[in-house]
C-alpha cells in the first residue's frame, strides 16, 4: 500500500516535471525562437548540434531548435482545439443521452460504438481526403472524431450517476433536469473527464503528428513535428538529429501526460 | 443420515465429541498491524481465545473492530499489507505460524475451512458450481476416482440443502440466488469434514428467512460432524441464537468474553453494555399512539382508520411496474409488476412501518409514493407538496462532489425566496438540530462517517419543513450503536415537528422500536397490516409468522 | 445459433451503414475523380465525357446500388490514378498488409502475455517496476518515430537490412520476413506496452476479488490460483482490448508502410488520398471496416465461449 503510493507519486511528479518543461518550451516558442524557423541558409546545411544551433540544422540550413519550438506549438494548438471540441460536444451529448436514455440515445450510441471501434487515424484520413489537408481541417476532423469517445465515457458515467439516490433526492427537492444534469451530476464526472482529456490530448498529439508525417496534416509554412520527421527521414544517415529532436518532443509530451494520468 | 455422516463418525468418534475440554484452536496474544505512511496501525491487538472441540464460539463486534482480520490471520489469508506482529496460533497441536507453507496449505480447506460474508462474489464466476466444490476433493483427497469425487460432491451439495444437484453441478454461480450460493459455500467448506469452520458473517448479506435456514444448516453441521465453529457476526441476536460462548471485539481488542447467557444478561464492560442497550428491545416499548382500535387489525389487506385526524397519505389500489430496459434496439420493453394492489393510509404524526425482505417491493412502493416512479396505476393522495426521502446508503444519497453546507443549502435555493444570509442561518440551525457542529458545513462527505452522513441526509430532508418523510432502510447500513442514536434522533424530530414517517425496514426489531403500525409486504403485496404490538403478539398471516420466528 | 444469426445480421447491417456513409461522404466532395484524374488542363467537354463513361451522371441511388452490387462481386471500379481495376491493385497489395498485421499481432501477443502476467504476479517487485517503467516509455513512442529509429540503428548503422529495399515474398521468403520484421516491431512495441499494462491491471484487479480468497482458503497453490482461477477471468476484458489493438495495428500500418516503403494497402491509401483517387480510398476503407467488424464479431463469439455470464 505504502510502496504503491510512493510509486504513484513518483509517476505523478515525473509527469509534472516533464510536462512543465514541455509547456515552458512551447509557450516560450510562441513569443521567441532563436532563429526564424523557416529561414533557410545554404551555408549551414545539416550542421551537427553546436553552441549556435543546440539541436543542429536541417538540410535547408534551418535551425532545428526553433523549428521544434514552433512545431510543438502547432501540435499543441491542434491537440488542444481538438480535445476542446471533443470534450465539450462529447460531454453535452453524453450528458443528454445518458440522462434521458431512450430511442435517440440508442441510435446515437450505435453510431458511436461503430465509430469508436475504428482507428481514429483512419477516420481522420477519410475526413481529410474529403475536406482536404491543412491545420484547421485537421482540427475539425480530429475534433469530430473525438466526440464519440468523450460522449461514451460521459454517458456511461451519467447512466450510473443518475440512478444514485442523491439524484432522486435532488428531484424530490424540486431540482429541474437541467440543474440535475449540470449542477448535481457533472461535478461528479470531474475525475474521469480529466483523465479522458489527458488521454484524448495524447491521442490528438499522436494523430496530428501521424497525419503530418503522411503530409496530409498541417501544411507548410506551418512547422509541424510530424512533417519534420518525414522530411528528416531522407537525410537520416547524415543528419539523424533532425529526426531525434522532433521525435523526442512527441515522446516527452505523451509520456508526461500519461504519467500525470496514473493514479 | 447420509453416507457422509457415517464416514465422519469413524473419523471423529462420539468419545471425542464429548471431550469438550480439549481446545482445538488456541489463539495466543496475536497482534496484526497494517503499514500506513510509515506508522503501524494495529487492527488486532493482543487477542487470545480458545475454541474447544465441537463448540460454536461467537465473535461479535462492530465493523472495523478486527473480526475479519482475526479470522483471516487464523486462515493465513492476510493480504500483503498486513503483517502479524506477535503471538501464536495453535491448531490441533500445531503452531500455524511455524508451519511450512506447503504443510499449512494442506490444512486449509481440509481441516480448517471458511465461509465468507458475500456469497455473491465469493465463488469464481467462470467455473461451474460442481467443479468448485469438487476442487476441494482434488486438493485434499486426490486418491479418489472421478466418479467417486462426483458422487461425494453431489452428496455434499444435497447435504447443504440444495435440490436438483445433478443440474446444479453444471451450473455457474450467477445462475444461483444468494442463499443458494451460500449453501454451495457451506457444502464446499464441509466436504472434507474439517475440524474447524470459520464462518465470517455468513448470513449478513441474506434475507431474514434465509438467514435462519443457513444458521440452522451451520448448527446441523456442527452437531452431526462435531465440527467446531468460529462464528463471526455483528448481529448480537444471531450470536445469541447460535453460540454457547462468545466474545466481543472492540477496536482490535477483546472487550469481554463469556457464555452467551452471561454476556446478554449481565454485561460487565461499559462497551458491551452499550452494545446490548443498542439492540432494539422487543419486550419494553413505550406505546402512546392514540388509535388503538383492535378491530382494525382484522382486515388483512389494509387498515383504513376512520380518521379522527387528517390523513397525510392515502394510497388506494396502487400497482407499480418496473420497466426493464430493452436489451436490443427495437425490442419491446418488458414490464414487471413489483407492487400489487396496495392500499394504505398514514395519519398526521403517525409512523407507519413497512417490513419485508429484499424484492418484496417495499422500496418501489416508497418511491412510487413520493413520485419517483411514474410507471404505476392507482391513487396516491399526499397532503404534502414536497415529500422527502432518506435513503439506506448515506454514501450514495448525498452528492459526493459537494460540501455539507452546499447540500443543505440546495433545497432552499431551489425553493427560492431566501436571502443568502437566511439560507446560511437555516443551514446552521438544522445542522444543530441533527447534532452536528457548525464547522461541518465546510466538510466534504468523504470526511464524514456513515452515521454523520445519515444525519446530514435527515437534515436535508427537513430543511424545507416537509411534514412527511419516507425513510427507506435509514439505519441498515450503520453499526448498531450508531443505529440506535439515529433512531433516537428520528423519534425526537418526529415529536418536535409532528412529522409523519413511512418507515421501511427489513429489520422487525427496528420496526418494533419505531413504528405505530406496520404493513408486512410479501412479493409485492401487503399481506398483513396491524398495530406493532398486535403483530408481535399475534401475527395472522403465515408469512408474518415466519418473519417473526426468524427474529425471535 | 440464434445468437449467432443475430450477431451476423448486425455485422452485415453495420457494414451496409459504413458503405452508405462512405458513399455519401464522397458524393459531397467538390471536384470528383473524373476532374481529378484528367488534371487542370482538361476541358469541360472531356471531363463531361469521362463523367458519362464512369457513370457519374446517374442518380445517387442507382449509383450506390450499382457500386454496392459491384463491390459485393469484388469489383470496386477503376482507379483513376493507375487506370486499373481497383480489385487488381488491392489483390497485389493486400498480402503485404496482412503479413505485416499478422507479424505485429503475433509479436504483441507473444511478448505481452507472459510479461503482463509476470508483472502482476510480482506486483511492486523489481521485475514489475522495470516492466512498468518500460511500458510507460514505450507507450509514448509513436510507431513512426520508432520506425525511424529502427531504420537508423538497424538499417543504416548495423546494416541488418537495407531501408527502402523491400523484397517480396515470391522473390525470397526468408529475406521478405527479414525485412518485414522491422516494420512489424515498430508497430508492435507501443501496442505491446499497452497490452501489458492492460493485462497487468486486469490480473491485479482479479487477484483482489473475493473468489481468490476462497480459492486460497481451500488450500490451492498460488500458481494454481493464478493459472486456473484468475487468468480466465482476467482475459475476458483483455479480449476486447486485443480486438481494439488489431484495429489499431491496421491503422498503424498505414504510416509504417509509408516509412518502410512497403507496397501495401496503407501506402496505397495515402497516395490515393493525395491524388484524390476515390474509388481506391472507398475500397480500402470498406475493406478495413470489414476486418474491424469481423474481428468484433469474433470477439463476441469468443466472449460467449469463455464467460458463462454472457450465455443466456
Amino acid at each position: 500500500m505504502n510502496t504503491e503510493k510512493i510509486h504513484y507519486n513518483i509517476n505523478f511528479i515525473a509527469g509534472l516535471i516533464i510536462i512543465s518543461l514541455v509547456l515552458f518550451f512551447v509557450t516560450a516558442g510562441i513569443f521567441y525562437t532563436p532563429y526564424d524557423p523557416n529561414e533557410m541558409n545554404g551555408a549551414i546545411k545539416n550542421m551537427t548540434p553546436d553552441f549556435a544551433h543546440p539541436f543542429g540544422t536541417d538540410n535547408f540550413g534551418r535551425d532545428i531548435l526553433s523549428r521544434v519550438m514552433s512545431g510543438a506549438g502547432t501540435t499543441f494548438i491542434v491537440a488542444l482545439s481538438t480535445v476542446a471540441i471533443g470534450a465539450v460536444m462529447g460531454t453535452l451529448i453524453g450528458a443528454v443521452t445518458g440522462y434521458y436514455g431512450g430511442f435517440i440515445d440508442e441510435i446515437l450510441m450505435r453510431v458511436n460504438d461503430g465509430l469508436t471501434s475504428f482507428p481514429s487515424i483512419l477516420l481522420a484520413l477519410v475526413f481529410v481526403s474529403i475536406i482536404g489537408p491543412g491545420k484547421y481541417n485537421v482540427i475539425l476532423a480530429l475534433g469530430i472524431i473525438f466526440i464519440p469517445s468523450f460522449a461514451r465515457v460521459v454517458r456511461s458515467e451519467y447512466i450510473t450517476l443518475k440512478q444514485m439516490d442523491f439524484v432522486k433526492n435532488a428531484k424530490l427537492m424540486g431540482a429541474g433536469d437541467f440543474r440535475i444534469m449540470f449542477v448535481h451530476i457533472l461535478p461528479n464526472t470531474k475525475l474521469i473527464l480529466l483523465s479522458s482529456v489527458t488521454i484524448g490530448f495524447n491521442n490528438a498529439v499522436l494523430a496530428e503528428a501521424g497525419m503530418s508525417y503522411l503530409q496530409l496534416g498541417v501544411q507548410p509554412p506551418d512547422a509541424s513535428l510530424g512533417r519534420m520527421l518525414s522530411e528528416a527521414q531522407a537525410y537520416l544517415f547524415n543528419a539523424p538529429w533532425c529526426a531525434l529532436a522532433p521525435g523526442l518532443m512527441i515522446v516527452l509530451t505523451v509520456l508526461g501526460f500519461s504519467l500525470l494520468n496514473e493514479r | 443420515m447420509s453416507k457422509l455422516g457415517n464416514e465422519r463418525k469413524n473419523n471423529l468418534g462420539p468419545s471425542q465429541l464429548s471431550d469438550v475440554n480439549q481446545p482445538l484452536l488456541t489463539v495466543n496474544h496475536i497482534t496484526v498491524g497494517f503499514q500506513h505512511n510509515g506508522n503501524i496501525n494495529k487492527a488486532v491487538n493482543d487477542v487470545s481465545f480458545q475454541i474447544k472441540e465441537g463448540e460454536i464460539l461467537g465473535m461479535a463486534g462492530e465493523s472495523g473492530s478486527g473480526k475479519t482480520i482475526t479470522a483471516l490471520t487464523i486462515m493465513g489469508l492476510l493480504s500483503k499489507e498486513a503483517s502479524v506482529l506477535g503471538g501464536s496460533i495453535l491448531f490441533d497441536g500445531k503452531d500455524l505460524f511455524r508451519l511450512k507453507p506447503e504443510e499449512f496449505r494442506k490444512i486449509k480447506g481440509n481441516q480448517i475451512s471458511m465461509i465468507f460474508q458475500e456469497p455473491m462474489t465469493s465463488l469464481n464466476p467462470v467455473m461451474t458450481v460442481g467443479y468448485q466444490t469438487e476442487e476441494m476433493l482434488l486438493l485434499h483427497e486426490n486418491q479418489l476416482k472421478q466418479a467417486e469425487r462426483k458422487r461425494k460432491t453431489l452428496a455434499a451439495l444435497k447435504e447443504a440443502g440444495l435440490k436438483d444437484t445433478e443440474t446444479l453441478y453444471y451450473q455457474y454461480p450467477h445462475q444461483l440466488s444468494g442463499g443458494m450460493r451460500q449453501r454451495v459455500m457451506i457444502a464446499m467448506a464441509m466436504i472434507c469434514k474439517p475440524k474447524l469452520l470459520i464462518a465470517d458473517e455468513p448470513t449478513t448479506a441474506l434475507d431474514v428467512t434465509i438467514q435462519a435456514q443457513i444458521l440452522g444448516l451451520i448448527q446441523k453441521m456442527n452437531q452431526e460432524y462435531g465440527t467446531s465453529v468460529l462464528f463471526i457476526s455483528h448481529d448480537l441476536a444471531v450470536i445469541k441464537n447460535t453460540c454457547t460462548r462468545a466474545f466481543v471485539m472492540q477496536e482490535g481488542e477483546i472487550a469481554e468474553e463469556g457464555t452467551v447467557r452471561d454476556l446478554f444478561n449481565g454485561p460487565k464492560k461499559a462497551y458491551t453494555k452499550k452494545l446490548m442497550a443498542a439492540i432494539p428491545d422487543l419486550s419494553s416499548r413505550k406505546t402512546g399512539f392514540p388509535f388503538s382500535d383492535p378491530d382494525a387489525v382484522q382486515n388483512g389487506q389494509a387498515v383504513l382508520l376512520s380518521g379522527k385526524e387528517k390523513n397525510i397519505l392515502e394510497v388506494r389500489n396502487l400497482h407499480v411496474f418496473y420497466e426493464e430496459k430493452a436489451k436490443k434496439l427495437f425490442s419491446k420493453k418488458t414490464r414487471k409488476q413489483v407492487v400489487n394492489n396496495v392500499s394504505l393510509t398514514i395519519s398526521q404524526g403517525e409512523i407507519l412501518g413497512i417490513v419485508g425482505e429484499s424484492g418484496s417491493g417495499k422500496s418501489s412502493l416508497a418511491k412510487a409514493v413520493v413520485g419517483l416512479i411514474d410507471s404505476k396505476t392507482g391513487e396516491v393522495i399526499l397532503n404534502e407538496e414536497r415529500p422527502q426521502m432518506v435513503f439506506q446508503d448515506p454514501y450514495g444519497s448525498l452528492n459526493p462532489a459537494k460540501k455539507v453546507g452546499w447540500i443543505l443549502e440546495e433545497p432552499l435555493k431551489l425553493a427560492g425566496g431566501y436571502s443568502q444570509r437566511e439560507r446560511k442561518s437555516k443551514v446552521l440551525k438544522i445542522l444543530n438540530e441533527v447534532g452536528l457542529p457548525d464547522e461541518y458545513t465546510e466538510r466534504y462527505l468523504s470526511q464524514l462517517s456513515g452515521g454523520q452522513r445519515q444525519r446530514v441526509a435527515i437534515g436535508a430532508s427537513l430543511i424545507r419543513n416537509s411534514k412527511f418523510i419516507v425513510l427507506d432502510e435509514p439505519v441498515s447500513a450503520l453499526d448498531v450503536t450508531v443505529q440506535a442514536r439515529i433512531l433516537e434522533l428520528l423519534k425526537k424530530l418526529q415529536k418536535e415537528y409532528d412529522l409523519s414517517y413511512l418507515f421501511i425496514s427489513h429489520d422487525l426489531k427496528v420496526i418494533y422500536q419505531m413504528c405505530d403500525r406496520v404493513c408486512v409486504m410479501y412479493q409485492g403485496e401487503i399481506v398483513e397490516t396491524a398495530f406493532v404490538e398486535e403483530l408481535f403478539r399475534k401475527p395472522v398471516h403465515p408469512y408474518s409468522k415466519k418473519l417473526l420466528e426468524a427474529v425471535l | 445459433m440464434k445468437y449467432f444469426i443475430r450477431k451476423l445480421s448486425s455485422l452485415i447491417l453495420t457494414l451496409l451503414l459504413v458503405s452508405i456513409f462512405l458513399f455519401i461522404s464522397f458524393q459531397v466532395i467538390p471536384g470528383d475523380s473524373a476532374a481529378a484524374s484528367l488534371g487542370t488542363s482538361a476541358t469541360k467537354e472531356t471531363v463531361e465525357a469521362l463523367r458519362e463513361e464512369l457513370g457519374l451522371n446517374r442518380n445517387v441511388f442507382v449509383r450506390y446500388f450499382s457500386w454496392l452490387g459491384n463491390a459485393l462481386c469484388g469489383d470496386f471500379g477503376i482507379s483513376a490514378q493507375y487506370n486499373m481495376p481497383v480489385s487488381l491493385l488491392l489483390k497485389e497489395r493486400m498480402p503485404v498488409t496482412l503479413w505485416l498485421a499478422v507479424l505485429s499481432i503475433a509479436l504483441i501477443i507473444i511478448i505481452s502475455i507472459p510479461l503482463g502476467i509476470q508483472s502482476a504476479k510480482k506486483e511492486g517487485g523489481v521485475s514489475d517496476r522495470v516492466i512498468t517503467f518500460l511500458t510507460h516509455t514505450a507507450m509514448a513512442v509513436p510507431p513512426f518515430f520508432l520506425g525511424i529509429i529502427i531504420t537508423l540503428v538497424f538499417g543504416l548503422i548495423l546494416k541488418w537490412f537495407i531501408p527502402g529495399r523491400y523484397i517480396s515474398y515470391s522473390e525470397n521468403p526468408g529475406q521478405f520476413l527479414g525485412y518485414m520484421i522491422f516494420p512489424a516491431i515498430a508497430i508492435a512495441i507501443p501496442k505491446t506496452a499497452m497490452t501489458i499494462k492492460f493485462l497487468r491491471s486486469s490480473v491485479i484487479r482479479q487477484l483482489k476479488l473475493d473468489y481468490v480468497r476462497t480459492a486460497r482458503s481451500k488450500g490451492n497453490q498460488e500458481n494454481v490460483i493464478l493459472y486456473r482461477h484468475v487468468l480466465k477471468n482476467a482475459f475476458i476484458p483483455v479480449i476486447t482490448f486485443i480486438a481494439m489493438v488489431i484495429a489499431d495495428v491496421l491503422a498503424g500500418s498505414i504510416i509504417i508502410e509509408q516509412l518502410f516503403s512497403l507496397p501495401g494497402m496503407g501506402r496505397m491509401l495515402v497516395t490515393a488520398i493525395s491524388n484524390r483517387d476515390f474509388s481506391v480510398v472507398q475500397a480500402i476503407v470498406i475493406y478495413i471496416a470489414a476486418v474491424v467488424v469481423v474481428i468484433n464479431f469474433l470477439v463476441d463469439i469468443i466472449y460467449r465461449c469463455i464467460d458463462p455470464r454472457v450465455r443466456v
